[in-house]
């Protein structure tokens, strides 16, 4: 599986692309994980109160999760998921 | 008058009369300011066969009732006219502090008619307006034009111009303030090359005056928090700027690559703003009032590419870039430097380049055409270089100039230009989002984004986020969207404003300063009075539901690799739900009932304009 991070995340992060071995069984799953590599800040990046914070954008194979299962979106070792912080532009 | 000046200021350049009228309080309590009020102007006095490059069509420069004050991001103008690109009512917005400066010196809107016989620029100090001789400033690029118009008038005035793109004619000319705002869209600024006229430098010392002090600020802290609270608006466009879409879109699967033939660039990331951050930024920049600052100051050190200025954006980083198969910032950031000095929009030239790139490909054109140059995709020099004969009307050049419509079928493939109504499309594939898709079909002006910019809930989740794979309400989604931006846009706030504000706020700002009040429901309808206001004018031009469409490759070629693999556009799903939701007939009319349920007449007859009140020329 592949992890990509962009702007802010990326900082957080440290890096800007993680592949792992194995495959966590979903979204959330996956989130523990890189939070115990990357720390609390990645933590507080991407959740809040246990829930996906409003304040990140997070795809799986370019699907926002918002329109899949959230942080319940089941993932396959093929998988790329795409991490962002809520941004905009024109 | 509250929020609004009262006063309107004419200039004849054929024989340099100047007049000052009183804002008419009605029109202006039903369309505003900016881009509503502009457009009004337009249709009322610009009769709609004039030829756009003639004296007998028009240009106004227009803020809007909460340009000028501290509304946040109240920075905006609107040059309004009938384009030049594709005879649209032209509302190109820009920023800076060139709006505000103009409601300084006094006046709503700026209408500027006839033809001057020599070149020459405009001077506005408060009361006292100067036709000047331009001689000696024609032909310089924007920058210089700016400064030997500010050593001839004030260091402080706020200066907007044409560059050489503009003198040229150019139906993508732009007309650029402060050096690196441009109002960029549908070619405005050959109206002003067609004018003869330059420049105009404005100086102003007076104030908004609003009509409810405390209400105002009351209302203004509400919405700075808001804004400031908003992920997007707070800190997500301030930190990377509005280029930060680049791998977003690109992870989407809807970053139009190579002319539109894919939807996904693989090396994306390079143009992205988390690259720009890295290499070129200096500092964040914002206009007047703004408490976002998307704008970047930016330096190329490459001495390939060297240079200093503003941007890109991300329509630029794309047009430049993937549109075109290139992943190189500097040459992308050095290709939008030349366009801002020379006056050109970086959206349809880029396009154009793209569209070049497609034609040359598949051996509609040559190096024959192209000056010796082989213009493939990927070539990064071969871009940088059409960009500067683009630029100077250099041989093929002149022909990009000219934009991809009027490129491509000229060589007989106008199904390689990827343009609505003419005018290019920007950087959001509709294949891979539906809902931006009927937004570019629909739109009053073409092509464009900015004026139902539905990528905020499809994309990026945002107020009630919607699939951007599916059809279902994105008709209702693009009328909502389209009515809002009209009427923000008629006030001369930012559309960035939305990324934290919504009706409500920008209506309690708009009763507080101009003392009228406007309750939420009565805003919004301001927005689709100028809707379909655009609307009429279009269907006068000869327009019609065959035109409400997209280029033939985003309906049936799917896109090819990337997350988006296999998407092709459903326009024909989304269309006659879009008419019926506006209460339009099935060829896309506006009916009586909404007409006047709007208060706007079928027909626009111009009217004869009334000097009131002659000064000196």
């Amino acid at each position: 599986m592949t992890v990509k991070y962009f702007a802010t995340i990326r900082t957080y992060a440290g890096e800007a692309t993680r592949r792992l071995d194995e495959a966590p069984a979903t979204l959330r799953e996956l989130l523990d994980v890189l939070t115990q590599r990357y720390g609390m800040a990645f933590h507080n990046a991407v959740l809040e109160d246990g829930d996906l914070s409003p304040q990140v954008i997070i795809l799986v194979n370019g699907r926002n999760v918002l329109y899949l299962q959230k942080l319940s979106t089941p993932l396959e070792p093929q998988d790329e998921v795409s991490i962002f912080p809520m941004v905009a532009g024109g | 008058m509250y929020g609004w000046t009262g006063t309107t200021l004419r200039v004849d350049l054929t024989d340099g009369k100047v007049t000052r009228e009183p804002t008419d309080v009605n029109l202006a309590h039903q369309y505003l300011g900016a881009r509503g009020l502009g457009g009004k102007i337009i249709r009322d006095e610009v009769a709609p066969e004039t030829d756009p490059l003639s004296p007998g069509n028009k240009i106004v420069f227009a803020p809007g009732p909460l340009t000028g004050t501290f509304a946040p991001s109240a920075g905006r103008y609107n040059v309004v006219t009938k384009a030049p690109l594709n005879n649209v009512i032209a509302a190109s917005n820009s920023g800076g502090a060139f709006g505000p400066e103009l409601k300084f010196a006094g006046y709503d809107a700026l209408i500027l008619e006839g033809k001057a016989e020599s070149p020459v620029y405009l001077w506005i100090d408060n009361d006292t307006v100067e036709v000047r001789d331009a001689g000696a400033i024609w032909g310089h690029d924007t920058q210089d034009t700016t400064d030997l118009v500010r050593a001839e008038t004030d260091e402080d005035a706020k200066v907007a111009c044409i560059g050489p793109g503009g003198e040229h004619l150019s139906p993508i000319a732009t007309v650029m303030n402060e050096m690196h705002r441009a109002a960029g869209r549908t070619g405005v600024g050959a109206v002003m090359g067609s004018k003869n006229l330059k420049a105009i430098a404005v100086s102003g010392t007076g104030a908004v005056k609003v009509a409810d002090p405390e209400r105002f600020k009351t209302a203004v802290t509400k919405a700075r928090k808001m804004i400031q609270e908003n992920p997007v608006g707070g800190t997500g466009l301030g930190a990377y700027g509005t280029d930060v879409l680049v791998n977003i879109l690109n992870q989407t699967g809807a970053l139009p690559t190579r002319n539109y033939q894919d939807g996904y660039f693989p090396t994306a990331d390079k143009t992205g703003g988390e690259s720009l951050a890295a290499k070129q930024l200096v500092r964040r920049k914002g206009c007047f009032s703004c408490i976002i600052s998307c704008g970047r100051v930016t330096k190329v050190d490459n001495p390939a590419y060297a240079g200093f200025g503003e941007g890109p954006e991300y329509e630029t980083a794309w047009s430049f870039g993937a549109d075109c198969g290139i992943d190189d910032l500097d040459a992308i950031t050095k290709a939008n430097f030349l366009c801002n000095e020379y006056g050109l929009d970086t959206i349809s030239l880029g396009s154009t380049i793209a569209c070049a790139m497609e034609l040359f490909e598949r051996g509609y054109i040559t190096t024959k055409d192209t000056d010796g140059i082989q213009l493939t995709f990927g070539n990064v020099a071969a871009m940088v270089e059409m960009t500067r004969k683009a630029c100077e009307g250099d041989g093929f050049g002149a022909k990009l100039a000219q934009g991809s419509y009027r490129l491509a079928e000229s060589y007989g493939h106008p199904e390689l230009s990827m343009t609505c109504k003419k005018q290019e499309m920007p950087a959001y594939d509709p294949r891979g989002v539906q809902g931006i898709g009927l937004n570019y079909a629909t739109g009053n002006r073409g092509g464009c984004h900015v004026r139902g910019y539905t990528i905020s809930v499809e994309v990026l989740g945002q107020l009630t986020p919607m699939d951007p794979r599916v059809t279902e309400g994105k008709a209702a989604l693009d009328i909502a969207f389209q009515n809002l931006t009209a009427a923000l846009d008629s006030t001369g706030a930012c559309l960035f404003s939305t990324f934290g504000i919504g009706a409500p706020e920008l209506a309690e700002m708009l009763s507080a300063v101009t003392g009228v009040e406007y309750p939420v429901d009565e805003f919004m309808k301001i927005g689709e009075r100028v809707w379909n206001a655009e609307r009429l004018w279009n269907l006068q031009q000869g327009y019609t539901a065959a035109d409400d469409t997209l280029p033939k490759r985003l309906l049936t070629e799917p896109i090819k690799t990337g997350p988006s693999k296999g998407q092709v556009s459903h326009l024909d799903k989304m269309l006659p739900e879009y008419y019926a939701a506006r209460g339009w007939d099935d060829q896309g009319v506006p009916t009586p009932e909404k007409l006047a349920a709007l208060s706007l007449d079928k027909t626009t007859v111009p009217r004869k304009t009334k000097a009131k009140e002659a000064v000196t020329a």
